[in-house]
């Protein structure tokens, strides 16, 4: 795949080489989405928005990484969904304490409100894993979703969020600690090479 | 807990972000330190298993069809002119038809007042030129008689009044009333200039969309 004519193509409006585009990138796409809003429904809804958007802004790509700019556009379809659904009454994802403070602890795991039931449906890695991205500042999740799990470099990942190499470099390590602190919770579903606390350099 | 600069130092060291001397002055501190080591281990842990997230697949294809785009087909060069010319016509009619409406109530009203005060000139230059004329009359006759035949005009300027009257035309502002200021002929010519347009350009979109298909 010649992406480079493609996306000339796609900018003279031909929707066939957009297509192609979009086949090669619609997994990472949809999991890009999936991640950052944790359902899957409203993950196509944003993928499909995203590459809708994409198609329309074409003209405006200037080279360079075109993954991280199709990426870029569907963290901001993410966002506008997440401020959408913040509009909306919801339980918050971060509980506060009575001065208003985060609480940043992996008791969250623990929460009463999450029933034996919910939790015997989290009993899979992923839903685990997916339980403690849903936990993290959505600034937080973007940049973990981009670089460990869609294996982006940091340059990338900066490019993609739009903000400072060193900003990534900051959400990425406060976003590493909290999801091992999350994680601890799930400590029993974690595969034996991954299990946390006192393991060797592997 | 080690500090926060601690752990950001060491998840960059994890993605192999640090210049040479600042991971060999980790790496030394990592050894002597097996507190900052674990933490490297948790955050470790943590990426691994992040990165063996299985990647999912699209539930759906997301290839986007011309409709969602709001794609339209190409159509040809002559249906801007055609969309001009029917737009044209469309706005000559209107004023046509409003010139038609609004034009002929105006002389009426303009004409109305010189009807009802007998003269005065109105809208008839020929009857204003004349006016001065009947002004003027009057004022050679002896001052007693203007009194007593004050409020009642003379027989000669009744019958001036009457002959201006007509060659004013009161008559014919009334014909010209009934009158069209744009001939129906004109009318009719542009709703069929624009049906014309309006049905070229339709057979134009159809024969288009059909193509692209």
């Amino acid at each position: 795949m010649d992406e480079t004519a493609l996306i000339n193509s796609a900018q003279n409006g031909d929707l066939d080489s957009f297509n192609t585009l979009i086949l090669h990138y619609q997994d990472s796409v949809f999991n890009t989405a999936v991640h950052i809003l944790g359902d899957d429904d409203l993950a196509q809804d944003a993928a499909q928005e995203a590459f809708i958007s994409a198609f329309r802004s074409i003209s405006s790509f200037r080279g360079g990484s075109f993954k991280a700019w199709i990426m870029r556009t569907v963290t901001n379809a993410c966002y506008d969904e997440l401020r959408r659904q913040k509009r909306r009454p919801t339980t918050p994802l971060e509980p506060e304490t009575s001065d208003g403070e985060e609480i940043d602890s992996p008791k969250w795991l623990a929460d009463p409100g999450m029933t034996p039931a919910q939790k015997s449906e989290a009993a899979e890695l992923e839903h685990a894993i997916q339980h403690c991205l849903d936990t993290l500042p959505t600034d937080f999740r973007t940049v973990v979703v981009l670089t460990d799990i869609q294996g982006m470099d940091y340059s990338e990942a900066a490019a993609t969020a739009r903000v400072p190499l060193g900003t990534i470099k900051s959400r990425l390590a406060r976003a590493r600690l909290r999801l091992r602190e999350c994680l601890r919770g799930f400590e029993e579903l974690l595969p034996a090479s991954f299990r946390l606390e006192g393991e060797g350099l592997q | 807990m080690k500090n926060f600069r601690e752990i950001e130092l060491l998840s960059s060291y994890l993605d192999g972000q640090l210049n040479a001397s600042e991971s060999t002055r980790l790496e030394s501190r990592l050894t002597s330190d097996p507190e900052l080591a674990s933490v490297l281990f948790d955050l470790r842990a943590a990426r691994g298993i992040l990165r063996k997230l299985p990647a999912r697949k699209a539930p759906r294809n997301f290839a986007l069809t011309r409709k969602m785009v709001g794609l339209k087909p190409p159509l040809p060069r002559a249906y801007p002119i055609f969309r001009f010319s029917t737009a044209f016509a469309t706005v000559l009619l209107m004023l046509s038809l409003a010139a038609n409406l609004v034009i002929p109530q105006f002389n009426f009203a303009a004409s109305a007042p010189q009807a009802a005060y007998g003269f005065g000139g109105g809208g008839d230059p020929a009857s204003a030129a004349e006016e001065p004329l009947m002004e003027m009359a009057p004022a050679v006759l002896p001052t007693d008689d203007i009194t007593a035949r004050q409020g009642e005009p003379s027989a000669d300027a009744m019958q001036t009044l009457k002959e201006a009257g007509t060659e004013s035309g009161l008559p014919e502002q009334a014909e010209a009333r009934n009158e069209a200021f744009v001939p129906v002929n004109w009318q009719i010519g542009l709703l069929i200039i624009i049906l014309l347009g309006g049905l070229l350009m339709w057979i134009m979109r159809q024969t288009a969309s059909r193509k692209w298909r």
